[in-house]
């Protein structure tokens, strides 16, 4: 009987590794006529070479601010609820950088704010990790897709009532689980600390953006669909299945338990904020160069080796535990697998900026989402790496993982967000940004700030996994050597919410301030006004 | 890469269909051999494992199946010599012991409960002290090593494993023997006379000392917390029970003062006065308790063995028993008794020396020894020290009435 699994893993891995190379040839070979078409699908006539700098000068380039009658008619129905999704991420992100924040002091103050059982060290750091995935990313980045889809289809936003309500329902949830957390009312997982009660309203909510989407999809007025479109329709129809399954009450315990919790709590970040992520650095970055990207059948290779890749990665973090050798196994070898979709978007998204450093240079925005996209790959190399056993048995269990995860959730996924919002917004309100110094402000306050936060957290995790261990040292040793280390990345992270301030006041501004008598003749930002 | 600055009205880069480029097929064809190679091989590395565990288990299993005197060897032998001629004045002689010739439940019994009392054995009466194997040696290897005595300097009749249930379960909650006559006047009348046994010094604990032990005072929470109600200790929690009274205090002082570091012992012994420190000293090196410890750290148990009763001279380690008594009973006061301990406890306490956490072993001795134990020489040995009897067991004394704390 022994033999078989481990010959039975490597034979299906085979196959499936097999049919993906089959589908991948199949696809890129039939669509090869199409190859010059699709690649200039994301640009109206007349847009593309120029480099597209938002807001920072408004009136430097006619064509780049001024959109095209038919698309105009596209934003205005989509200006609303983008408008709701994005305020209320940057709400979020201010609450729950602040929540980071205290839970980082705590580590190294731990009596500070102990008084109230929710300010305790385990309340805050829970809310915290919550507000800033369901709240600030995932809302910021449905914002984004809610605003790109329909330009990138070429037709207006269906359903756009459907979405506003998906996202009210989201943010009361979320609001409701931010309370049941602070209460100390949590199902006890990590990453599935919301109440399941709670999260059947969140799962409802997240139902409704799949049709908008797919809806919008299908009316397209382009014949092919754009690789962002491919990353940000599977993410959509994944969340409701994989948040839904995971969230089940009763139906999973013991080491089950764990290896469900694990399964969805890196399916969360990889098949839901991950293809967002890499939708939105696929779109912006030839947007904003105004250049295609490298390759197509690198595109097709990377999502669909995501797709296959990435659903068994999370169990990983069982290494060592009570679930079967040969589970942790397939894990780790998928985990290493993703170094294939990693290097196909990293060579498809960098080598097109790489080769247009004028525009790095020049428009801020394509730096904040390009920043991300090199975090993109810089987390999955890291994260692979950490996979292996001989690796995980030292940063295991250590704020070396935790600099990992802000690697990947912040730098990744907030910079691109960072980079849309600021790209998006003018368009959105038809104002240009009130104080453009302040964007540089903001770049360079949260670089400066993870830079201190990830090397601390870097350095110090292998520290504190080295004397972990070691059995002739005693366990508070690993805690002592920390300190230094935990106050570098209180300082680090008090720079990035510092920076979060400075980008939600600026984003207040533009929402609020009245449109200059230029921009206003522009008849499509009028909803906006009124919402 | 030929034109990639197209002009502004006629952007049309991408004539060729780019594929994918040749790196990157090779490294995703590496990556896939990789994975196949490790999914295969994870299904090796699990046999391997299995088969190497199936392995170690066997010997043992031999050894315990080649009979009474592998486990006269390895139990016995230590005290009442390999020819069983005891030691004069301290050990009794097992040849030609009456007590051996006697009815087969007198051995069976003093194996399940020890002896601690005088006993006549020939011309010479001996103060005895020996463990009780109840808690180590199941019921057939207790069979086999009757027999292997009785056969070698007494009887010939053979004891059965059921035999030995049955005398198990005959006084299920008595501690040792006191001696000899108690003995005879239980057992065997037919033994020669016996010295009378020691008055019982098992007098009522002091309400005060059980009141501190079960529910604690202030800082100084209950010790019975995490040792158990009966000082039997768990994991790295150590075992109490039968450990020199001045051992104990004077480790307490240790916590106190800071030369041996533990967060919560130091809160606790800070808290207690030093007349209460030598209380509960007294009142764990008087409490017998059966031995709950059993290997759990994977360790080679003939090589710990090995290090405890001879040492490894060629690394520069000591037998154990040569500091800490025979069997590892101890030797009051600086020497802590190591059989029964829990071997987490024993293993992180190893450890501990060769990091150089404990300073208090008189000339540094325990962090030369264990400077000179590797990782496995410490689970070897801490699980060798497990599977001893518990320091010789006294009659039972009054059970401390408490509620059992909660853990």
């Amino acid at each position: 009987m022994e033999p078989t699994i481990g010959l039975l893993l490597a034979l299906s891995f085979l196959v499936s590794l097999l049919a993906l190379t089959f589908l991948i040839w199949a696809v890129s070979s039939r669509q090869m006529a199409f190859n010059q078409a699709q690649a200039r699908t994301i640009f109206v006539a007349g847009e593309e070479g120029h480099a597209d700098n938002p807001g920072i000068s408004p009136n430097a380039d006619d064509d780049t601010h001024h959109f095209d009658p038919a698309r105009a008619g596209i934003d205005a129905i989509s200006a609303r609820p983008v408008t709701i999704l994005l305020t209320t991420a940057v709400l979020w992100l201010v609450v729950g950088s602040i929540f980071g924040l205290t839970a980082s002091l705590k580590l190294h103050w731990p009596d500070w704010l102990g008084d109230e059982a929710w300010l305790t060290f385990g309340r805050v750091r829970t809310i915290h990790l919550n507000i800033v995935i369901y709240g600030w990313s995932s809302l910021g980045l449905l914002g984004v897709v809610f605003w790109v889809a329909p330009r990138m289809f070429h037709t207006r936003l269906r359903h756009p009532h459907l979405a506003e309500v998906g996202a009210l329902i989201w943010n009361l949830a979320l609001l409701a689980a931010v309370f049941a957390l602070a209460t100390g009312w949590t199902d006890g997982e990590e990453w599935l600390e919301i109440p399941w009660q709670i999260d059947m309203l969140l799962a409802v909510a997240s139902a409704c953006f799949v049709l908008p989407l797919l809806r919008t999809a299908a009316a397209r007025n382009v014949h092919h669909i754009y690789v962002t479109g491919w990353y940000w329709m599977a993410a959509i129809c994944w969340f409701p299945v994989l948040f839904v399954i995971a969230n089940l009450p009763g139906l999973f315990v013991g080491a089950q338990q764990a290896t469900v919790n694990w399964w969805f709590a890196h399916n969360v970040l990889g098949l839901w904020l991950t293809p967002l992520g890499v939708g939105a650095g696929y779109y912006f970055i030839p947007k904003i160069i105004g250049k295609p990207i490298y390759s197509y059948s690198l595109s097709l290779l990377g999502f669909w080796a995501l797709a296959l890749f990435y659903s068994q990665v999370g169990i990983h973090h069982l290494i060592g535990g009570p679930v079967p050798t040969w589970v942790v196994t397939l894990s780790i070898v998928h985990s290493v697998m993703m170094f294939v979709p990693v290097i196909t978007v990293a060579i498809n998204q960098h080598v097109t900026v790489a080769q247009n450093m004028w525009a790095f240079k020049q428009s801020i925005a394509l730096r904040f989402v390009s920043l991300g996209a090199i975090c993109y790959t810089l987390a999955s190399f890291q994260g692979s790496i950490e996979a292996l056993r001989s690796i995980n048995t030292v940063v295991h269990f250590t704020q070396y993982t935790v600099g990992h995860a802000h690697l990947g959730a912040y730098t990744f996924l907030s910079f691109t967000l960072f980079g849309a919002v600021y790209h998006m917004m003018p368009r959105i309100t038809g104002c240009s940004w009130p104080w453009p110094r302040l964007i540089p402000v903001h770049f360079w306050l949260v670089v400066i700030g993870f830079t201190v936060y990830f090397v601390a957290l870097s350095i110090g995790g292998i520290y504190q996994g080295l004397a972990m261990l070691d059995a002739t040292r005693p366990f508070a040793d690993s805690v002592i050597l920390l300190k230094p280390y935990l106050e570098s990345r209180s300082v680090g992270g008090a720079l990035m919410t510092l920076g979060h301030f400075v980008f939600a006041a600026h984003f207040a501004a533009i929402l609020l301030q009245r449109r200059p008598a230029a921009v206003s003749s522009a008849p499509m930002t009028q909803p906006v006004v009124a919402a | 890469m030929t034109d990639l600055r197209p002009s502004d009205d006629e952007f049309e880069p991408y004539e060729e269909d780019r594929g994918i480029p040749l790196p990157v097929s090779w490294i995703a064809i590496a990556l896939a051999l990789w994975g196949i190679v490790m999914l295969y091989h994870n299904n090796r590395s699990v046999m391997i494992g299995r088969s190497e565990r199936s392995e170690a288990a066997k010997p043992q299993s031999r050894d315990v199946g080649a009979g009474g005197a592998g486990i006269f060897l390895a139990r016995c032998a230590t005290c009442h010599q390999p020819n069983g001629s005891g030691v004069a004045g301290a050990v009794p002689p097992l040849a030609s012991s009456p007590f051996l010739k006697a009815k087969p439940e007198v051995v069976v019994q003093i194996l399940l409960h020890g002896i601690d009392g005088p006993i006549r054995v020939g011309d010479d009466v001996f103060d005895g002290h020996m463990p009780s194997f109840a808690s180590v040696l199941s019921d057939d290897d207790l069979a086999q090593v009757a027999n292997h005595v009785r056969k070698g300097w007494g009887a010939s009749q053979t004891i059965s494993a059921a035999f030995v249930a049955g005398q198990r379960a005959r006084f299920p909650d008595r501690g040792a023997w006191n001696g000899g006559s108690e003995i005879a006047a239980t057992l065997d009348p037919t033994l020669p006379p016996q010295p009378a046994p020691r008055p019982d010094a098992g007098t009522g604990i002091d309400p005060a000392v059980a009141g501190l032990v079960q529910h604690g005072s202030g800082d100084a929470w209950a010790c019975a917390s995490c040792h158990g109600s009966q000082g039997q200790g768990r994991a790295n929690v150590p075992r109490l029970a039968g450990l020199p009274a001045a051992y104990i205090s004077a480790q307490l002082a240790a916590f106190a003062s800071g030369s041996r570091r533990d967060d919560t012992m130091t809160v606790v012994a800070r808290a207690l006065s030093q007349n209460q420190r030598e209380t509960v000293g007294n009142y764990y090196a008087g409490l017998r308790t059966p031995s709950t410890a059993r290997p759990s750290l994977d360790g080679d148990l003939e090589r710990g063995e090995i290090l405890a009763l001879q040492g490894d001279w060629k690394h520069g380690v000591p037998a154990c028993f040569s500091c800490h008594g025979p069997s590892g009973f101890g030797v009051a006061p600086g020497f802590p008794a190591l059989a029964a301990q829990h071997p987490a406890y024993t293993a992180d306490q190893l450890a501990a020396w060769r990091g150089k956490v404990h300073r208090a072993s008189p000339n540094d001795v325990m962090n030369m020894v264990a400077n000179s134990l590797s990782d496995s020489d410490r689970r070897a040995v801490a699980d060798f020290l497990a599977t001893l009897p518990p320091v010789p067991a006294a009659h039972r004394q009054e059970p401390v009435h408490g509620r059992s704390v909660a853990r």
